[in-house]
């Protein structure tokens, strides 16, 4: 058996053509099989996995499936709290707590219907990675286990591209949903600022903070943000607005969309790998040949996204670890506290004068793509590097592709575009105007189905694969 | 380009927010503060207008 994709498991759940136990069966053995060596588990909860399956089948027996999601297995980036499970940020600070509540979102899954097959590996605290110092060993990449995942959701990447689970969840402060899901071959979305709440998830930086979901598809993305999103009055930035019907558009092709193209950042401010600039191309072609607009748009330098984001970003997290950083700065993995430690240094105007131009960097963004639907650029420079050969002070040195949207709140979604140096996936990222994630979805599903490249999945164990 | 802030006023930095590191780690950390240094003055650029000035609660959708 083939790890279906969520839609395709639904469909046939629906049609009691899949038990939700054999399915939870098929991905606890794979688990088994393949994380040993794959470390995007941090801790595999078989029982409760077993017991959500079980409640999924007598509700498909008795025809009271609770949705698209019932029955499905996931499992919850290690940031995110789960009620009587140990929620660890990948960190010994944390290796022994257990919250009494799950994330507002870990319980609007469950609601769902999902099967939780436990928590994933994530850089420590969703800020430092690749680390080897930690409790648990980083996350490799299932194409090959070398290489790098990216970060900081590393453990889904890792579990959704080896057909682990069907999806799970992620969060992106500067890309950490979006970076794992081009290096691995995946979906990942980075919703609008607000529309999935953060209540219950350990935070990074408040300001930047989201929370999403990543699967192998942009569709099976829909599907479970359509679960996870919605106003929460727990969380100060949840948007109190209707959750639209993020599937409405898929389907439809790109016919209509105007697409920007941000080549300043991909091809000036950092030039990306041929297999990037291939991807990026693939996806125009496609889009352009169903009848979309494409033109070039021109939004602010990288790099001023980047200084805005370090800062913003660097100041706000030292200020929650501010106590154990003076306290037990040993306890953190050497990435994570390094990191950090420049949040110490900062003026409290550099903050200001980081949030102030924020603003002008919005305006900015918002202005170069006011004729246009949708942004398309990068979301990595290139294939995964291998995990042993990521440099320290690598995104200091080089800006990256996400940051625009986490300063700007908009979503945006990655998707496998290619294929590149031996074998390795590479993706696009597709942005859009807040609160148009049905739009996002409609590009990247429309591409997804004419690129074709969602039947090749990464070579695992012999036994597995045949 | 070197740093413009002397390793020892970093150093004075570090210490004054309470940070207990060895001499070695503030030597690494001050290796990479040359990428840190740009990252701060271009966020510091002049001749910012009004429009840049902060409401009390960052909302993406009116931006």
């Amino acid at each position: 058996m083939r790890t279906p994709t969520i839609a395709e498991a639904a469909k046939l759940i629906a049609a009691r053509k899949l038990s939700p136990l054999e399915l939870a069966k098929h991905a606890l053995a794979r688990i088994e099989a393949e994380d040993g060596t794959l470390n995007s588990f941090i801790l595999v909860t078989r029982e409760r996995a077993m017991a959500d399956a079980e409640a999924a089948e007598q509700r498909m027996m008795r025809g009271e499936r609770r949705g698209m999601l019932d029955g499905i297995p996931i499992a919850h980036k290690d940031i995110y709290g789960t009620a009587g499970i140990a929620t660890t940020g990948h960190s010994k600070l944390l290796k022994d707590w257990v919250p009494a509540e799950n994330a507002t979102t870990v319980q609007k899954l469950a609601d769902a219907g999902t099967v939780m097959l436990g928590k994933l590996a994530t850089h420590e605290f969703a800020f430092g990675g690749p680390s080897f110092d930690l409790p648990w060993p980083p996350a490799r990449n299932p194409w090959d286990r070398n290489h790098f995942t990216s970060g900081s959701s590393s453990g889904t990447g890792a579990a959704v591209a080896a057909g682990l689970i069907l999806g799970g969840t992620g969060s992106d402060t500067g890309g950490s949903i979006r970076g794992p899901a081009s290096l691995c071959g995946i979906a990942g979305i980075k919703p609008t600022y607000g529309l999935c709440s953060r209540y219950g998830i350990l935070p990074l930086a408040n300001s930047l903070d989201h929370a999403g979901p990543m699967a192998w598809t942009a569709e099976d993305c829909a599907l479970l943000l359509q679960a996870m999103a919605g106003h929460d009055p727990k969380d100060p930035a949840s948007a109190d607005r209707p959750v639209p019907d993020f599937a409405a558009e898929l389907g439809r092709d790109a016919k209509g969309l105007r697409i920007g193209v941000a080549r300043n950042w991909h091809e000036d401010d950092r030039p990306v790998a041929p297999a990037v600039q291939a991807g990026i191309d693939r996806a125009l072609d496609i889009w352009r040949a169903q009848g979309a607009e494409i033109r070039e748009v021109k939004p602010p330098s990288l790099r001023d996204y980047q200084a805005a984001l370090f800062v913003i970003l660097t100041a706000e997290a030292f200020s929650l670890h501010e106590p154990w950083m003076q306290e037990r700065f040993a306890d953190y993995g050497e990435l994570l506290r390094d990191r950090m430690a420049f949040g110490a240094v900062f003026a409290a105007t550099d903050y200001v004068q980081a949030l102030r131009f924020r603003r002008e960097l919005c305006a900015a963004t918002a202005a170069e793509a006011a004729e246009v639907d949708l942004l398309v650029t990068a979301a990595a420079a290139a294939e995964a590097p291998r995990i042993d050969l990521v440099p320290k002070w690598e995104s200091l040195v080089r800006p990256g592709f996400t940051a625009p949207f986490n300063i700007t709140g908009w979503p945006a979604i990655v998707v496998c575009a290619g294929f590149g140096e031996n074998g390795l996936p590479v993706g696009v990222q597709i942005a859009a105007k807040p609160f148009q994630e049905a739009t996002l979805f409609r590009a990247a599903h429309a591409f997804e189905r004419e690129a074709g490249l969602r039947d090749r999945r990464p070579t695992l164990t012999a036994a597995l694969a045949a | 380009m070197p740093a413009k802030l002397p390793q020892a006023d970093f150093e004075v930095l570090i210490r004054r927010a309470g940070l207990r590191l060895t001499e070695a780690q503030i030597a690494e950390l001050y290796t990479a503060w040359e990428h840190v240094e740009p990252m701060l003055e271009r966020v510091r650029a002049p001749g910012r207008g009004r429009e840049a000035e902060l409401a009390l609660v960052f909302r993406p959708e009116v931006v």
